[in-house]
């Protein structure tokens, strides 16, 4: 990690700092939420790969920095599923019992 | 005196100090997984929220003060850049300029939790703080339910970062008055938890302050 590639990363998150801010003012419905997280998740991998420097790190290193994330989707993924199938009506094993 | 000095550093398990490095950030990286789940669940809660309450909770965030906001995402970032050039230089050898960037990034986390609290401030006089003065009638029971996460999930990051701030300080005199391990991995390992920190917001930003800017 050198002191030019930290101004650069340094410059791009500010680039999209701004960008995300000026998108999230700009009528594109549902879409502003996935954009959103979209530049979201590219500042995190600025960050992680340049700055925590997973670039230079073992395989190992980059499977533990990973694991968090892959159970947290795992987390998120299972309890929206959930949460987004609930209805009102009863489970056909219930009408049964 | 002609014995030479047993060499502290290394771990009597280790058999190089390179594989002492690597296991200590590994460990610390497993710390940061364990993190991730502790902020996830507060964010998994926030999507349930926003799925069943919808347009409502949305509204509810237009409330925030994304000027402030906005503001405080890039003094975060700025301070992370700072502790990357601390790292940086203090492994390269130096001792008064990692204390310099060091110092640099303490004063901008400082200046994001003085934001913060400004913030807070602000949404006591509005009657926005849940179980304090929270106007029912005027603001609702959804944006009651927003409210609640954006001070639970905000409340746990600044508190992440005043820890931060108290390590780099700490750092900062050590490494000044020459009194840290020059073969350990201290600083690496605060300079992760402190970018960390900076994810977590860099998460928490668009979810808390840019929902429902454009209705």
């Amino acid at each position: 990690m050198t002191g030019g590639t930290i101004l650069r990363c340094w410059l791009a998150l500010m680039v999209l700092l701004a960008l995300t801010t000026g998108i999230a003012f700009i009528p594109l419905g549902e879409a502003n939420l996935f954009v959103s997280l979209a530049i979201a998740a590219t500042k995190a991998l600025l960050v992680l790969i340049v700055f925590m420097e997973l670039r230079a790190s073992s395989s190992l290193i980059r499977a533990a920095a990973a694991s968090g994330f892959f159970w947290l989707m795992i987390m998120i993924v299972l309890t929206t599923a959930d949460y987004t199938h609930r209805t009102d009506q009863r489970a056909p094993i219930d009408i049964v019992r | 005196m002609s014995e030479a000095a047993p060499d502290t550093s290394l771990g009597f398990q280790y058999a190089t100090a390179a594989q002492q490095r690597e296991t200590v950030t590994l460990g610390m990286w497993t710390f940061l997984a364990t993190e991730v789940l502790f902020f996830g669940a507060l964010i998994a809660a926030y999507f349930n929220y926003r799925i069943w309450f919808g347009a409502e909770f949305i509204a509810a965030a237009r409330m925030t003060k994304v000027v402030l906001g906005t503001i405080n995402t890039g003094v975060l970032l700025t301070s992370s850049a700072c502790m990357a050039m601390a790292v940086t230089t203090y492994e390269a050898g130096a001792r008064r300029t990692p204390v310099l960037w060091l110092t640099g990034t303490a004063m901008l986390g400082v200046a994001f939790v003085l934001i913060k609290g400004f913030e807070y401030s602000l949404e006591y006089q509005e009657h926005l703080v849940p179980a304090l003065n929270f106007d029912l009638a005027r603001h609702g029971g959804i944006a009651e339910i927003f409210f609640m996460f954006y001070f639970c999930a905000t409340g746990l990051h600044a508190l992440h970062l005043l820890i931060g701030i108290g390590l780099v300080a700490w750092l900062a005199t050590w490494i000044g008055t020459g009194r840290i391990d020059r073969s350990g991995s201290t600083v690496r390992l605060i300079g992760l938890y402190w970018h960390f920190i900076d994810i977590v917001w860099i998460f928490l930003f668009p979810l808390i302050y840019l929902a429902g800017r454009n209705g």
